[in-house]
């Protein structure tokens, strides 16, 4: 039978990890919390929305919901890694009042790390192409890192919701 | 169907047993507190609503008895009659005769109310000439009450709304299904298919009837508000109403009242002139406003005439120019429809003066955004001298609409049939640059063209029509009209003509000014619905 105090410390630690859809944009990984995402499906036929900025990439139908479709890669600016498969995947992201899709190009995947090794952003990543605003911190596990966003910042960003044709 | 009046009356029976359910609870009430002043005014009102609904609908020996009952309170109520037992029984009596009329209205045997039940409450009513008649005997055969509930249920227009939600987007899957079953080509499916059409078309027309009343409901508010701006006024206004039994969806109605109010006002203080005013002119001293409603297919058309004094054209085009719409040469150019055409925007005002009840900044452009938004359309003709006429063109239902279906590049458009005018191909070479813009020239109206695929691929700043961009010999063009004005918009190809629901873009995508929402077509595919209104404002305004 272990000491009681250690196992203690065992269950704190099982309750202090945190659930990620991990994937990638360009040659980083990247994740989301996964209580933020509504499904993970391969990307549907996207109807293209002129007068849209062209991160948007239009809007789908997504069981019976029309949802407006962005390309988080073109978003922030970051250059797309060369790839070849044939299906992109769209991450379904439910803000508290709609629903919004957001391409990634290779299948995320589901990834648990202790809260201990997820680091509250760093100034520098001022420079970043990301406005720091988004990134809730830098996750790392086994020799990876991830960033972490914060995609309710993202879904209510003034640029987005001040679209205008 | 039933008749109309078949409903009015099914109506009134039930609205008619709640107030003698009410009428029971409340006198069983009194009798414990007669000196209660509400529960005697409360009565007094139940009474005199239920005569007057009575009668309104023709059944006048309930109106009859309601009206000695009617009496009989007023008088306990001041004091004329008092409280006593007697007096008591003989109303208990009759409000269950009363009960028993209602509960037998067109029954198979018509009900006589008692002769000695009417003596008595006669009786009581006359109570301070005679005051020695004896009351008789009631026969009480109205004691073998049975319990019944109402026929009628109120129900919240959210629910209906919630309803009509659901039905849309069953009617979206219907379509998805119908066609991918003529892609399987199975029998049994089709058949499947073939019914699951028919039931959802009735449960769409069934909701969209749940949600119809008279515009008459409306209508009726009228005579007294005319009164009172009228007496505001100091102008004698004849009001005549015509079309109260049409029928349209309960939220259209709501959306436009105050645009229909507003209208009301502004003819009353602006266009009908003062009595004196109107001699001198050979006209009756009294203005005459007429208000009537008719259908049309799938629109109602609401329409507010004035015998005024009509709106000047000539002061419109100054003021055009006074306000810098336009500069004085381009308003010469103008029609005399698209003149009027500039009452409607933004900041455009002839009021003068500032009156009690209109002319307070709220203008036309109010009424024509309430219309916009339920995808209604509203004209004004108005000659100077004789008078003005606003005519609202209005959907019967929210829910489902026509829509013409075009392709530009490799999306799918709709286009409301409400604004659309004509379609054509007119050969390319009949197309103009005049500006930076595309004009042609249609039964003698020059009318701007916009090239769809330029627009949607350029900022709205930039965008410039040139022929160059333009493939082919001829060009397909769909018209559209918005405030008597006329777009073209040539597409790549059109398509066809069908009814879609509409659903409202969510955010953030859903302050992009050109769309009026989005559908779902039967092959799945995502429909952009163009927002006419807004595209042709823009047109406008650059021109």
């Amino acid at each position: 039978m272990e000491p009681q105090n250690a196992r203690e410390k065992r269950d704190a630690a099982v309750e202090a990890r945190v659930h990620l859809i991990v994937f990638r944009l360009g040659e980083e990984e990247y994740g989301v919390r996964i209580d933020q995402v509504k499904e993970v499906t391969i990307t549907p036929e996207i109807t293209r929305m002129p007068k849209t900025p062209s991160f948007i990439k239009g809007v789908s139908n997504i069981r019976g919901d029309i949802i407006a479709i962005m390309d988080l890669e073109e978003r922030f600016n970051i250059t797309s890694a060369a790839r070849d498969s044939r299906h992109t995947y769209t991450l379904v992201m439910e803000a508290k009042d709609y629903t919004m899709g957001f391409i990634v190009k290779e299948v995320p995947q589901s990834l648990s790390l202790p809260l201990s090794s997820l680091d509250k952003a760093p100034s520098f990543v001022q420079d970043f192409n990301i406005s720091e605003n988004f990134i809730e911190g830098i996750g790392k596990y086994e020799n990876r890192l991830i960033i972490v966003l914060d995609i309710f910042k993202i879904l209510t960003s003034d640029e987005i919701m001040e679209l205008k044709s | 169907m039933k008749s109309r009046e078949q409903e009015y009356k099914e109506i009134f029976v039930a609205e008619a047993l709640e107030y003698y359910d009410a009428l029971s609870r409340h006198i069983s009430e009194l009798e414990k507190t007669p000196e209660d002043e509400q529960i005697l005014a409360e009565i007094f009102r139940l009474l005199h609503n239920l005569k007057a609904n009575a009668k309104a609908i023709g059944y006048l020996v309930i109106a009859d008895v309601s009206h000695k009952l009617e009496t009989a309170f007023g008088m306990i109520r001041n004091k004329e009659l008092s409280f006593s037992d007697e007096v008591v029984t003989v109303l208990f009596d009759g409000i269950d005769m009363l009960g028993e009329l209602i509960s037998n209205v067109d029954g198979a045997k018509e009900i006589e109310p008692s002769p000695a039940l009417l003596r008595n409450l006669d009786i009581i009513i006359n109570t301070q000439t005679d005051n020695n008649t004896e009351l008789n005997k009631v026969q009480k055969y109205y004691t073998s009450k049975n319990l019944s509930l109402s026929d009628l249920i109120y129900i919240q227009i959210k629910k209906l709304d919630h309803l009509l939600n659901l039905v849309g987007e069953l009617i979206i899957d219907r379509d998805r299904i119908v066609s991918i079953s003529k892609e399987l080509d199975n029998d049994d499916l089709k058949n499947v298919s073939a019914h699951l059409y028919r039931i959802t078309e009735e449960l769409q027309y069934s909701v969209m009837d749940a949600r119809l009343v008279n515009v008459g409901s409306l209508f009726n508010k009228f005579p007294r508000i005319v009164r009172d701006i009228a007496v505001a006024e100091k102008k004698e206004i004849n009001l005549e109403i015509s079309g109260q039994d049409i029928q349209i969806d309960r939220n259209i109605l709501q959306i436009i009242t105050d645009s229909l109010l507003h209208l009301m006002r502004n003819a009353i203080s602006h266009g009908i002139e003062k009595a004196d005013v109107r001699k001198k002119n050979k006209k009756t001293p009294q203005g005459n406003i007429e208000l009537s409603a008719q259908n049309d297919r799938d629109t109602v058309i609401l329409r507010l005439k004035d015998d005024g004094k009509g709106i000047d054209q000539q002061e419109v085009r100054k003021a055009i120019v006074q306000k810098g719409f336009l500069n004085a040469d381009a308003v010469s150019d103008l029609r005399d429809t698209e003149v009027l055409s500039f009452l409607f925007e933004p900041g455009f005002s002839l009021a003068k003066e500032v009156t009690e009840v209109s002319g307070r900044g709220v203008g036309l452009d109010v009424v024509k955004n309430a219309i916009d938004s339920i995808g209604g359309r509203i004209k004004v003709d108005s000659k100077k001298g004789v008078g003005t006429t606003f005519t609202l063109y209005l959907p019967t239902s929210i829910a489902v609409k026509g829509a013409l279906l075009c392709q530009v590049e490799e999306n799918f458009y709709a286009i409301p049939l409400m604004h659309t005018d004509s379609v054509l191909s007119l050969p390319t070479e009949k197309l103009h640059e005049v500006g930076n813009l595309l004009v042609t020239d249609i039964k003698g109206e020059t009318i701007t063209v916009v090239h769809m695929r330029e627009l949607f691929n350029n900022d709205l700043d930039t965008y410039n029509g040139t022929k160059t961009a333009l493939e082919g010999d001829v060009q397909n063009i769909i018209i559209v009209t918005y405030n008597n004005r006329k777009l073209g918009l040539i597409v790549d190809k059109l398509l066809r003509q069908q009814d879609i629901v509409i659903k409202s873009l969510s955010r953030p995508v859903n302050t992009i000014d050109i769309y009026a929402g989005v559908t779902l077509l039967g092959s799945g595919k995502v429909c952009l619905v163009l927002d006419v209104a807004a595209i042709t404002r823009y047109f406008i305004a650059r021109r």
